[in-house]
């Protein structure tokens, strides 16, 4: 359940400068053209509504605490995001303010957070939206709170362990309902929930452990992104054989006959129109 | 070779709605993929919830005999679709769009025999033909109704992912097992195919 943790890691560690590297997925690509990329806002700062600017043009408006938008079809390029208390901008002075770096089929989250100190903070995160096998859904957890190390457990059971601000981690689990909460790392001290998951067969799902443990509003936000659903690895519906063997069975064989014999008879006229165009 | 050579189809790749019955050599087009294989055209939505009442409970083929109990099936450990161990039980794959969907392919699964030689409901798929009425009971809605376009058999390990789509055109798709049976290979080596469409009206 834990086997990508140094892939989260290594993807988190790289977060601040924003490569996103992943290939364009194949669901999720069709929608857009290729020098666009999907772009969402995650607003994880408590008590501040919020307006957003993308390179000078609002964004959203009156943002809310706890809230993420749907994903966005933007330019690819380097974008100049600003983070404005609600109604200041755009020519105040940004509450924050970063370069994002967007390439073209990339899916992103721009996360306004506090990070582990309480200082507010924007961190771009990697939606991971490729495929995940059938009768799986992705959970990926990404610790944006005010809070120490963390460990998040579901059904009870660590998923990800030791994880910290502004860092994620991602496995695929089985689809369903699962019972989750945040601990601090190493404790069964509970930091955040239960809460119930419905994660969905086939879909992504970010969760945002987010607020400040000091001000003791931490509270999760989830993020769903769906199409990456597989088929099965294959269908066995076979026995013994009787099918296959029984006496009865001399219909089917007619059945078998007559597609071999529709595949000769297509072969000869095929053969016929080649030795017609030769002639 | 000989899985090749199975892989052709016993398609129907005719469109009209005429119910009478499809001549001994239906098929006699080898390109009756289409059905099987037509790729998602315009839709975009997404797997929707499934209402409980919408569930499946029975799938009934009346020009073949087929009778079956439904249940709800998912994948196993190894990622296979779960086929329910009585060859007279269908499995609804749960994941995929449930029978009466207006999108995609909801699929149906059952054994065409047993381990212990019992032929399985999902043998009568062999005798069926383009036309016959395909009806999907439900627990709390009327029948969905379908009627058989096209049948194919493939490899196993071919198996068009369009089966399992979830968006397009509204299908019913019915899977079982087809010779060639190689026992020190698993057993069936292909998929036989059954693609039925929605009846209007």
């Amino acid at each position: 359940m834990i086997s990508r943790t140094h892939i989260a890691v290594a993807a988190s560690a790289g977060a601040c400068a924003l490569a996103l590297g992943v290939t364009a997925p194949a669901m999720a690509a069709p929608a857009q053209a290729q020098d666009k990329a999907m772009v969402s806002v995650f607003h994880g700062i408590p008590g501040m509504t919020v307006d957003v600017y993308a390179n000078g043009d609002e964004l959203l408006s009156d943002f809310k605490p706890g809230t993420v938008t749907d994903p966005q079809s933007l330019d690819a390029g380097t974008y100049d995001i600003r983070i404005f208390e609600a109604g200041q901008g755009p020519d105040g002075t940004p509450a924050l303010e970063k370069q994002v770096k967007v390439p073209e089929g990339g899916n992103a989250t721009v996360a306004a957070h506090l990070s582990a100190d309480g200082d507010p903070q924007l961190t771009a995160f990697t939606n991971d939206v490729s495929k995940v096998d059938a009768g799986k859904a992705r959970l990926t957890v990404r610790h944006v709170a005010a809070a120490p190390a963390v460990d998040v457990r579901a059904g009870g059971q660590p998923v990800f362990t030791d994880l910290t601000n502004p860092n994620e981690d991602t496995a695929a689990v089985d689809a369903g309902t699962v019972n989750t909460d945040v601990v601090l790392a190493g404790t069964d001290t509970v930091a955040i929930g239960p809460a119930a998951l419905d994660l969905k067969e086939g879909t992504s799902n970010v969760v945002y452990a987010w607020g400040s443990a000091e001000d003791k509003n931490l509270a999760l936000a989830t993020q769903t992104f769906s199409g990456m659903e597989s088929m099965p690895s294959g269908v066995h519906a076979g026995g013994g054989g009787a099918a296959a063997a029984t006496p009865n069975s001399s219909d089917q064989w007619l059945a078998w006959a007559a597609a071999a014999g529709a595949i000769t008879v297509a072969g000869v006229l095929v053969a016929r129109q080649v030795a017609g165009r030769r002639g | 070779m000989a899985a090749a050579a199975l892989a052709a189809v016993l398609g129907v790749s005719g469109r009209t709605s005429n119910p009478g019955p499809a001549p001994p050599d239906f098929g006699s087009t080898p390109s009756g993929q289409r059905a099987a294989t037509a790729p998602s055209p315009d839709r975009t939505e997404s797997q929707a919830d499934t209402p409980l009442e919408a569930t499946p409970e029975r799938v009934r083929i009346p020009d073949v005999g087929l009778d079956a109990r439904v249940r709800p099936v998912g994948v196993t450990e190894q990622g296979a679709m779960t086929v329910p161990e009585d060859p007279s039980v269908s499995g609804w794959y749960r994941y995929g769009p449930v029978p009466g969907s207006p999108h995609g392919s909801a699929v149906l699964v059952g054994h065409v025999d047993s381990d212990t030689g019992a032929l399985g409901e999902f043998a009568a798929l062999y005798e069926v033909q383009r036309g016959d009425r395909v009806e999907v009971r439900r627990a709390k809605a009327a029948p969905a109704v379908y009627r058989v376009v096209s049948r194919a058999t493939v490899p196993k390990d071919e198996l068009p992912p369009s089966v399992f789509r979830r968006t397009g055109a509204p299908v019913l798709t019915l899977i079982t097992c087809a010779p060639p049976f190689v026992p020190e290979r698993g057993g069936y080596r292909a998929n036989l195919v059954v693609t039925a469409e929605p009846l209007q009206g």
